[in-house]
C-alpha cells in the first residue's frame, strides 16, 4: 500500500474563455495559491491560470520543500513566519494533506565569526516571532545524532542556531491543494497554455497573448518562474533579476531516522529525510546565471563529498536522482511582490531560493492587493519600485541555498 | 562448470555455495532464493526485483555484480525500506579517473561493437562502456561528459567527438494480479539462467519464447499468476474470452521491448547518438487491466484508474500523483504501461517522462569520488603562530591567529609600545602598463590621477549598484604601476572584478596577483618608529607614503598607513622571508615588550578608530553614504564603476545609516538588535569593551526616524548613545606621530 499515492485531491478542467477578471501567468505554487486566496478570501472566482506546461512543473515541483522563518531582516521573519502559520494550518482549513512535518532546522556554525552570526540570527528571529535559539554542541548533538561533531577533521561544528519551527511539506501536494481549492470555487487552469505576449491598451496590460489566441483580463499577474525577465519586459519592464540554476539530488529510500534539516554556511549544503525516506541533499546556487535544468556532475560530486564530511553515514547510501530548477535572483535576497507602475499588471518574483516558503503567504498577500488595490503591510517593503527609491532589504538570512 | 566448495557467500546469515562465473542473482537462485522475494526477473540491471543489500551497501542489483567467496547479502525487509545506517560508515576514498578520447561507445552488444569498430577504422580513439564488465554509465552530462561507476573506481570520460548509446532494449515486464510471485522470469532471463545451469522446472511462456529452453506456449491473454509466494500456474484468455490455467514451475515473458534510452534522452541537445535496439520505438504493451505496474513504489492499474478520474491526465502528473516511475529502476518496469493505460484512456501516446541521472545506482561516495575541501589557506607564518600559541580561526578564509592568550594584553602592545601582527592574507595586486591609470580611474571613485608616486590611499571598490565591494589601499608606485590591496576575504572576487573590467575596456594593462607569493607584517605601535630604526630603517616614509627598504636585511615595501590607530608600517616581502622577518623582529623589539596581536586585538583596536571591516559592518546593499564614508567618493571626477547609481540613490532622502554607539558596560554581543523606545531601528554590526575609553564601543545600523539619525538607544536593555566616529583619537595624531 502506497500512502503517497494522492486519493482525495480532484481537479477539474475546464475550457478557456476569451476574458477573465484576473489571469495570473504561471501555475505553480505562487499563482495556484494567488488564485485560491482570491476565491476563498476575496470571492473573485473569475479566475483563470495560464501554466505552459503541467501545474507544480516550474520550480514549485522541482524545491527541496523547507519552510522556514529563521531570515535575517525582521520584514522577512514577519512575512515568513506568517507562511510558516499559514502551512501550519492548510491541511486543517482545506481537509487535505501536504505531509507537512515539522522537523526543526538546525545552522551550523564552525568558526567564531560564523557564531557569532548564528547567534545574531537567533536574536533577531526571537524578537520578531521566529522561534530561533542558540544552541551548543551538546544540544546539536541530541537534535541530531548523526552529525560527525568534528566535521571529517576539517569543518568542526561549534555551534549552531536551531529553528523548532522549520518544517517541509511536500510541494506537488501543496500545488494540488490550491489548484484544487481554487478550481472548486471556479477558477479554470489550463495547462499547455504558454503566454506569447501581453496586450497593451496605452500603458495598461489589458490580457494576454496565447498560443491558442487571445485572452482579456481586468488584471495580469505574473507569478512566472525562470523567464519572468522575458513576460516582464513585455509590459516595457525591466526586472533586476538574475535567473540561477539550483541543483539538488536524492538517495533511495531508507527507514525513517533523521529528523531535522542540517544546513551548513560554511559547506553550504543542506540535508533533511523525506516522508518517503531519501535523504535529501542540496547545495548552492550555480554561479553562472541560466535557464537551463539541465545536472551538473560537478555538483553531484562536490554536494555529496561536503554532506558527507558532516554526516558520514551517508557515504553508503545509494543515489537516486538528481535534478535541477532555477531561481530568480533579486540584488538583495528578497522578494519582488505587487504593483509594478504598469496598469493592470502584477508581479510576484525574486523568489530566489526562497519562493516555496512563502507560497501561502506570497499568494495570501498578492490575492488581498488585487482584490483591494492595496498594497498590504506585510509585503510593501518588497515592491518593486525599492531599487529605484534606494530602499532594498538585503538580508542576510537569505542563503543561495534553500 | 565445477562446484567449487570454496565458492560461498552468505544470505541473511545462512552460507550459499555458488558456481564460478555466477553473479550474485544466480547464486541466490540457485540456493533457491529470491532476493526480493519475487517478481519478474530481468537479469538485466533494468527492473527492481533483484535488490538486496551487499557488502554494506543497499539497492545493489544483484544480477550486475559477481559472487565473490565471503560476499554478504542482506534481502531487503519485505515490507519497508532497508534501515539508515546508523554510526559512522567508515570507507576508502574513491577515486576518479579522467579519461580522454575522441568517441564513447556505451554498451558492447552487437551494435555497440559494431559503432566502435567503424570508428576506430576511422581513427578514432574510442572508449567503450560496458555494463556486463562492470562499467555502469551513470549519466551524460554537460562537457560532454559521460560518467561510469566501475569496478576500480568512477570514470569520467571526455569524448571530443560523440557519444553513442547502444544499450539495446529492456524487456516488458508483465503487468497482471499475482506478477509479485517468484518463477517469473523475462524471456533472455529464462536462457541465461538455463545455460547458468539452474533447473527452471515446468516453463510456460507468454509471447516471445526464449531461446534455448523446451517450454509450453501459453497463447491468449494474461489474466494472473496463481501460486502461493511462487508461481503454480498461468491463467490465459482467449478470443473467446474463455479463461484456461496452466501448471508450471516457471514463467517465461516475452512482451516486447523498450530501448534503454534514458541516456540518449538525458543527452538531448549534445553529440549523442544511439544505435541498435536504443535507437528504436519503445513496444506498447496492451493496457493493463489489474495488477501491480510501479513495484519501486507499489503502484496498482487500479491507482493509475483513481488518479486519471481525480483530474490527473498528464503523464508526470499521475507520476507525481502515484510515484510510479520514482524508484530504483526510475521507470523501466512501469513507463510502458502508464504510456500504454493513458493512450487507452483518450489521452494520446505521451512521450517517456524526463531523464535524469543517475541511470545506474552508485553510493554517495562513489558519487563524491576525487572531491576534496576547498582548502582553507594558511599565511608563511602560521608555524611561528603555532609556536607562540596562538588559537587559529578561520577567517576571512584563511586560517589566522585570533588570539596569543592574551588579547588585552595584545591590545595594549599596540596602545603602548610596539607589536607586530601578519597580515600578509591581505589581497595584493600590482597593475601596470600603460592603461593602468585609465583603468585605476575608471574603476575607483577616487581621484586616481592626483595620487602621486610613492602615495598611498584608502579607496572603496563598488559595483555598478553603487554598492561597497570591498575596501583597500591604492598605491602609486609610478607613472604606470600601482599596488592595490584588498580585504583578506574579498580578495578573489576583487580580482575577477578588476580582470573583467580591464578585459571589458581592452585596456594595455598588466595584472600580477601577488596575494599568495607576498608575506606582509605590519610594524605597530607608538616604539614602531624605534623598532624600524633598529631594524635598519631610520628614516621611514611618512604617513601615507611608501618606500622600498631594507628591513633587517631583508628586501622590503614599506607601506605607512594606519588601521590601528597607532603608528603603522606595512612591511611587504616576499614569503620565503616572512619566518626570518617575523622572528628577527621579535628579537629586536624584545627590550621594547613587542608582543604580536591576533585577529581579536586587531578587531577591538580598529573598532575604537570606526575603521569598518567590509562584510561584517556593510551589507551586499550598502552605499558610501549609507557607511558614512562620502569622502571616499569623488562623483566631480568622471565616469567610474557606480558612479550613475550613486548620483540616482543620493537624491533619494536617506533610510538607514552605519553610526558609531557607546555605551556604559560590558560590550553587548555582535548582532545585538537596537531599539527606540519600543521601535525597532537596527542592529550592532561590531561591538568591543573598549580597555582605552573604559566602555562598550560599537557600530551598528540605525534607521532614520522622520529624517534623523536617533541619538538614545537601548542595546541588551541598557541606555546606548550614537556618537561620532572615531571613539579613539579623533584627530589621528598618533597614527600621523
Amino acid at each position: 500500500m502506497n500512502e503517497f499515492i494522492e486519493r482525495n485531491v480532484r481537479l477539474s478542467w475546464h475550457a478557456a474563455k476569451r476574458s477573465y477578471e484576473v489571469v495570473i501567468v504561471g501555475g505553480g505554487g505562487h499563482g495556484l495559491a494567488t488564485a485560491y486566496y482570491l476565491a476563498t478570501r476575496h470571492g473573485i472566482t473569475d479566475v483563470a491560470v495560464l501554466e505552459r506546461k503541467y501545474i507544480g512543473a516550474g520550480n514549485t515541483g522541482r524545491n527541496t520543500t523547507v519552510i522556514r522563518a529563521n531570515y535575517g531582516i525582521p520584514e522577512a521573519v514577519r512575512f515568513y513566519q506568517r507562511s510558516l502559520d499559514l502551512y501550519a494550518s492548510l491541511e486543517e482549513e482545506t481537509g487535505r494533506g501536504i505531509t507537512h512535518r515539522q522537523k526543526g532546522l538546525l545552522w551550523l556554525a564552525h568558526s567564531e565569526t560564523g557564531i557569532r552570526a548564528e547567534r545574531a540570527r537567533a536574536e533577531l528571529n526571537t524578537a520578531f516571532g521566529a522561534g530561533t535559539e542558540y544552541v551548543g554542541p551538546d544540544e546539536i548533538k541530541k537534535i541530531c545524532p548523526q552529525l560527525d561533531m568534528a566535521g571529517g577533521g576539517v569543518w568542526p561544528i561549534l555551534g549552531a542556531s536551531y529553528h523548532p519551527g522549520g518544517a517541509t511539506a511536500r510541494h506537488d501536494r501543496v500545488v494540488w491543494t490550491y489548484a484544487e481549492g481554487a478550481m472548486q470555487r471556479g477558477v479554470h487552469i489550463h495547462q499547455r497554455t504558454a503566454v506569447t505576449g501581453l496586450i497593451m491598451d496605452g500603458d495598461r496590460v489589458t490580457g494576454v497573448e496565447t498560443a491558442a489566441g487571445p485572452i482579456s483580463a481586468g488584471a495580469v499577474v505574473s507569478a512566472v518562474g525562470g523567464h519572468v525577465t522575458a513576460l516582464a519586459s513585455m509590459a516595457g519592464l525591466r526586472l533586476p533579476i538574475r535567473t540561477h540554476p539550483l541543483q539538488a539530488f536524492v538517495t533511495n529510500r531508507y527507514g525513517l531516522g533523521f529528523d531535522p534539516i542540517v544546513s551548513s554556511s560554511n559547506l553550504l549544503f543542506y540535508a533533511s529525510q523525506t516522508a518517503k525516506g531519501e535523504m535529501l541533499l542540496g547545495a548552492e546556487i550555480d554561479r553562472q546565471p541560466s535557464y537551463s535544468y539541465r545536472s551538473g556532475h560537478h555538483f553531484l560530486q562536490s554536494c555529496g563529498h561536503r554532506a558527507m564530511t558532516l554526516l558520514p553515514f551517508l557515504r553508503n547510501l545509494r543515489v537516486l536522482r538528481q535534478w535541477t530548477g532555477v531561481c530568480d535572483m533579486s540584488p538583495d535576497y528578497s522578494p519582488v511582490m505587487g504593483k509594478t507602475g504598469v496598469g493592470g499588471f502584477y508581479i510576484t518574483t525574486g523568489w530566489g531560493t526562497w519562493g516555496f516558503k512563502a507560497i501561502p503567504v506570497g499568494g495570501e498577500q498578492m490575492a488581498e492587493l488585487i482584490a483591494t488595490g492595496e498594497t498590504p503591510d506585510l509585503i510593501a517593503p518588497f515592491s518593486l519600485d525599492r531599487f529605484a527609491r534606494d530602499r532594498t532589504m538585503a538580508d542576510r538570512g537569505s542563503a543561495g541555498t534553500h | 562448470m565445477t562446484n567449487d566448495k570454496s565458492l560461498r557467500l552468505i544470505v541473511d546469515g545462512s552460507l550459499v555455495e555458488f558456481f564460478a562465473g555466477d553473479n550474485a542473482l544466480v547464486a541466490l537462485l540457485r540456493a533457491g532464493l529470491h532476493p526480493s522475494q519475487g517478481g519478474c526477473l530481468c537479469l538485466a540491471g533494468d527492473c527492481p526485483h533483484c535488490l538486496a543489500t551487499v557488502d554494506g551497501v543497499s539497492y545493489v542489483r544483484t544480477c550486475q555484480v559477481a559472487a565473490r567467496p565471503g560476499m554478504v547479502i542482506k534481502r531487503h525487509p519485505s515490507d519497508a525500506p532497508p534501515p539508515l545506517p546508523v554510526g559512522d560508515c567508515p570507507g576508502t576514498d574513491i577515486i576518479a579517473r579522467h579519461i580522454y578520447c575522441d568517441v564513447v561507445v556505451i554498451g558492447m552488444g552487437e551494435s555497440g561493437r559494431a559503432a566502435a569498430a567503424e570508428a576506430q577504422r576511422d581513427g578514432k580513439d574510442v572508449i567503450t562502456l560496458d555494463a556486463a564488465a562492470g562499467q555502469e554509465v551513470i549519466g551524460i552530462y554537460p562537457g560532454p561528459l559521460v560518467v561510469a561507476r566501475t569496478r576500480d573506481g568512477m570514470a569520467d570520460v571526455h569524448p571530443h567527438g560523440e557519444i553513442v548509446v547502444a544499450t539495446g532494449a529492456a524487456e516488458i515486464h508483465p503487468v497482471a494480479p499475482g506478477n509479485h510471485l517468484a518463477g517469473i522470469v523475462t524471456a533472455r532471463a529464462a536462457t541465461r539462467l538455463a545455460v547458468a545451469g539452474i533447473d527452471l522446472g515446468r516453463v510456460v511462456a507468454i509471447g516471445t519464447p526464449p531461446e534455448g529452453i523446451a517450454v509450453e506456449q501459453a497463447a491468449g491473454e494474461l489474466v494472473r499468476f496463481d501460486g502461493v509466494d511462487r508461481v503454480e500456474a498461468v491463467v490465459m484468455r482467449n478470443e473467446n474470452g474463455s479463461e484456461r490455467k496452466i501448471e508450471c514451475d516457471t514463467v517465461s515473458i516475452g512482451l516486447g521491448l523498450c530501448p534503454r534510452d534514458a541516456l540518449l534522452r538525458m543527452g538531448n541537445g549534445l553529440a549523442v547518438r544511439a544505435v541498435g535496439a536504443a535507437a528504436r520505438t519503445s513496444d506498447i504493451p496492451a493496457c493493463p487491466r489489474a495488477g501491480t505496474v510501479c513495484h519501486c513504489a507499489g503502484v496498482t492499474v487500479d491507482d493509475l484508474e483513481s488518479v486519471r478520474a481525480r483530474g490527473f491526465h498528464e503523464l508526470e502528473l499521475v507520476k507525481r500523483a502515484t510515484l510510479a516511475g520514482t524508484g530504483t529502476c526510475q521507470g523501466s518496469v512501469c513507463l510502458p504501461y502508464i504510456r500504454s493505460f493513458l493512450a487507452d484512456r483518450g489521452e494520446s501516446l505521451q512521450p517517456p517522462f524526463t531523464a535524469r541521472p543517475v541511470t545506474r545506482q552508485l553510493t554517495v561516495g562513489e558519487a563524491a569520488a576525487s572531491s576534496y575541501h576547498q582548502a582553507t589557506p594558511r599565511t608563511a607564518l602560521d608555524g611561528e603562530h603555532r609556536r607562540l600559541g596562538a588559537q587559529m580561526e578561520r577567517a576571512g578564509g584563511w586560517w589566522r591567529p585570533w588570539s596569543y592568550g592574551d588579547t588585552v594584553g595584545e591590545y595594549w602592545a599596540v596602545r603602548k609600545g610596539v607589536s607586530i601582527g601578519d597580515v600578509s592574507t591581505l589581497g595584493k595586486m600590482l597593475v601596470s602598463g600603460p592603461g593602468a591609470l585609465e583603468l585605476l580611474e575608471r574603476l575607483y571613485p577616487t581621484k586616481v590621477a592626483t595620487l602621486k608616486p610613492g602615495r598611498s590611499r584608502y579607496v572603496l571598490l563598488l559595483n555598478e549598484r553603487g554598492y561597497v565591494l570591498d575596501d583597500g589601499l591604492i598605491c602609486r608606485d609610478d607613472k604606470t604601476r600601482f599596488t592595490l590591496t584588498f580585504t583578506s576575504g574579498g580578495s578573489s572576487f576583487a580580482e575577477l572584478w578588476v580582470r573583467d573590467w580591464a578585459e571589458s575596456w581592452r585596456l594595455d594593462v598588466r595584472l600580477l596577483n601577488q596575494t599568495m607569493s607576498l608575506g606582509a607584517i605590519n610594524v605597530t605601535g607608538p616604539l614602531a618608529h624605534e623598532l624600524l630604526a633598529r631594524a635598519g630603517v631610520g628614516d621611514p616614509p611618512q604617513y601615507l607614503h611608501h618606500r622600498t627598504a631594507t628591513v633587517t636585511g631583508i628586501l622590503c615595501r614599506v607601506f605607512r598607513l594606519s588601521f590601528t590607530g597607532e603608528v603603522s608600517y606595512e612591511l611587504h616581502h616576499s614569503v620565503a622571508d616572512s619566518v626570518t622577518l617575523w622572528r628577527r623582529l621579535l628579537r629586536l623589539g624584545a627590550d621594547l615588550g613587542i608582543k604580536p596581536h591576533g585577529v581579536e586585538a586587531l578587531l577591538m583596536l580598529r573598532l575604537e578608530k570606526g575603521h569598518i571591516v567590509v562584510g561584517q559592518d556593510t551589507d551586499f546593499d550598502s552605499t558610501p553614504r549609507r557607511i558614512n564614508h562620502e569622502w571616499a567618493v569623488k562623483l566631480d571626477k568622471p565616469d567610474f564603476v557606480g558612479r550613475q547609481a550613486i548620483l540616482r540613490t543620493d537624491k533619494v532622502p536617506l533610510d538607514r545609516q552605519l553610526a558609531g554607539l557607546e555605551m556604559e558596560g560590558p560590550a553587548p554581543a555582535e548582532g545585538a538588535l537596537i531599539w527606540k523606545g519600543s521601535d525597532y531601528v537596527g542592529f550592532v554590526t561590531s561591538s568591543v569593551f573598549s580597555p582605552v575609553l573604559g566602555k562598550a564601543v560599537m557600530l551598528g545600523w540605525l534607521k532614520l526616524l522622520e529624517g534623523e539619525l536617533p541619538a538614545e538607544l537601548t542595546i541588551v536593555g541598557r541606555p546606548a548613545r550614537r556618537v561620532p566616529t572615531p571613539f579613539y583619537d579623533s584627530e589621528g595624531s598618533r597614527a600621523r606621530a
